[in-house]
């Protein structure tokens, strides 16, 4: 939760807008289905469980997409994703060049 | 003639030379059912004289008593009893075996012949009893009317022979034991087709209740095909180099009701050569590691999650301090700010540790969170709430959440004041076809309430992160008589579910 809102506030210190906010499976799922986005961030845990079936989604969709991890990369491993990931803990220059390297 | 008589040499036959051939020549053969050697018939005469010839021991027992003539080779073997066993009876000579004799000289009179292979006795040569062992040759001497009239016996002790064979015997008993006794799993392979020849319990136990004996290492496991371990034996085959591994995946099936089993193993395929160098046996010896390596799997993910943790906490810590300098009037505010949003994220922490990490009673998350200095007790907070058990995520967000409300009640609402009150309804209700939890907070007794010009961290985290968060709603009404703060969400949101638990 902390988490998110340091993330948006870096997000609008960027420039950019946010559209939408999930912290659990089931509502990041609906949100990811229906919502028009330059690009997603996702925490690879959300609340227990991972994300990949939102990330799956949204590269069916052909929204770009970056993860944001206490696991660094290797949260990613057995998950067949490549993205880049952001390491926990980061400042607003790292979720700037992730956002660019990305789009 | 008389002249010639007396020169003439009646043991003529017995050859020249010293040892038992003097001793035969002193003997007083009169005193014996043999008689002076004038008359004794030309079979015994021919007879004595072959043995005596030869280097091999060999005893004669001539007649019904078998009185005993035998050449040095057997003088040797007859120890101290030589030389008094010359001339006796070979029932007292060797009363000790007089049994066995006794079935000799019985066997040997009536026609017949023995032969004993490493035959144990025991002889008294030394004055002591004496293991000792024996190739016996018994046949019979015929006189000169085809008569047997006495056996002749050759006398190998293989005394030495047998207990180096025991010896032996006994050391590859011992080596058998460790071999089965070994802590660790031990198969000897034969040839190119790495046939099991041996394996020892923990082999067995490693491959279940199955024979392989006699068999073929790719028939007697045919599951471990493509497994990889077949090359690696054909490798140490005909390289003769050993090959190990250390932490192999297996899959075996150890018996059919369970199915295939996934195992680890350190090994080594140890190349046995024969003295020509060319290699005869792969000797497999190894452990069962599967425990230690579940262990040291576990420990990875252990530490992984705990760096996840931290990464996580850390973020956490960077929000707090980020977002409440941002907002801050002075560096002085902030930093108590600082410390107390930190400590609150610490006690929330502490909590959920405390229950491992399942989750939290929604009474404990209020205790932890509903703490001010100088109010033991909280006897400012009028709760009411059910008990209901929170899901982890949600007992962290909900502590957090209650300890911005407190702080910014102690600061500048009804806390403020020494008759300021809260109270705190929490409560669980039907809602169509939803079941939700709602929590009311509510000041009274404070200072008139304006709304806020500018929204900080605390402010930030109720009205946008919480009800994300929650997947609810959340209304903070500053009205003049106390400030109200109302959450809904979905129960399903915010109860610990059965399979977090």
């Amino acid at each position: 939760m902390l988490v998110a809102l340091l993330i948006e506030d870096f997000i609008i210190q960027l420039g950019c807008e946010i559209a939408g906010i999930a912290m659990r499976l089931e509502p990041a799922l609906e949100l990811a289905r229906t919502i028009d986005v330059d690009i997603a961030i996702l925490d690879i845990n959300l609340a227990g469980k991972q994300s990949f079936p939102i990330a799956e989604l949204l590269r069916t969709r052909g929204i770009p997409f970056v993860f944001a991890s206490g696991y660094g990369a290797a949260g990613l491993e057995g998950s067949g994703l490549s993205a880049p990931v952001l390491q926990k803990p980061f400042n607003v220059g790292d979720v700037g060049r992730l956002l660019a390297s990305a789009l | 003639m008389t002249e010639n008589n007396r020169t003439e040499d009646a043991f003529a036959f017995l050859g020249k030379g010293n040892g038992i051939r003097q001793l035969i020549r002193d003997f007083e053969w009169g005193a014996t059912p043999l008689g002076r050697v004038e008359t004794w018939p030309g079979s015994l005469r021919t007879a004595t004289a072959l043995l005596v010839q030869s280097s091999v021991p060999i005893v004669m027992l001539w007649g019904e008593h078998g009185i005993m003539i035998y050449n040095d080779a057997y003088s040797v073997f007859a120890g101290k009893r030589h030389p008094q066993l010359l001339g006796s009876k070979v029932r007292e000579g060797w009363a000790e075996i007089a049994d066995f004799n006794d079935h000799v000289m019985k066997v040997g009179l009536a026609g017949g012949t023995l032969a004993y292979r490493d035959q144990e006795l025991t002889l008294h040569r030394r004055g002591v009893p004496e293991q000792v062992w024996m190739n016996l040759d018994y046949s019979p001497v015929l006189d000169e009317a085809g008569t047997p009239a006495g056996v002749i016996a050759i006398v190998v002790e293989t005394t030495g022979e047998v207990v180096a064979r025991q010896r032996i015997a006994r050391e590859h008993e011992r080596l058998l034991q460790l071999f089965a006794q070994a802590p660790t799993f031990m198969a000897m392979l034969r040839g190119e087709n790495h046939v099991f020849e041996m394996l020892n319990p923990n082999y067995q136990a490693l491959i279940g209740d199955r024979d392989v004996i006699g068999k073929p290492a790719r028939d007697a496991l045919p599951e471990l095909a493509d497994q990889g371990f077949w090359a690696l034996l054909d490798q140490a085959y005909h390289t003769g180099e050993p090959v190990s591994r250390w932490s192999e995946r297996l899959v075996i099936i150890r018996s059919p009701d369970i199915g295939p089993e996934e195992r680890f193993i350190d090994f080594v395929y140890q190349p046995i050569k024969s003295d020509s160098g060319t290699v005869t046996h792969i000797f497999v010896q190894g452990s069962d590691v599967t425990e230690r390596v579940i262990a040291e799997h576990r420990q990875r993910l252990l530490v992984n999650e705990l760096n996840h943790r931290v990464k996580n906490t850390l973020a956490s810590v960077q929000a707090i301090t980020t977002q409440t300098l941002r907002g801050a009037m002075s560096l002085r505010e902030a930093s108590d700010s600082i410390n107390d949003r930190i400590l609150a994220l610490s006690r929330a922490h502490n909590m959920l540790t405390a229950q491992n990490w399942t989750g939290a009673d929604l009474s404990d998350v209020l205790d932890t969170a509903l703490v001010l200095d100088g109010d033991p007790g909280r006897p400012r907070f009028d709760v009411t709430s059910p008990a209901l058990r929170l899901e982890p995520h949600a007992a962290l967000s909900l502590a957090l959440a209650l300890h911005e409300l407190a702080i910014n009640a102690a600061k500048f609402g009804a806390l403020s004041r020494p008759d300021g009150r809260v109270d705190i309804v929490c409560e669980t209700a039907r809602l169509e076809d939803e079941e939700v939890f709602r929590m009311t907070w509510r000041e009274k007794g404070g200072p008139p309430v304006q709304t806020p010009q500018r929204r900080g961290f605390g402010f930030h985290l109720l009205e946008r992160a919480l009800p994300v968060e929650l997947s609810g709603k959340v209304r903070i009404h500053h009205r003049p008589e106390g400030l109200v703060f109302e959450l809904s969400a979905p129960l399903s949101a915010i109860r610990e579910s059965a399979d977090l638990g």
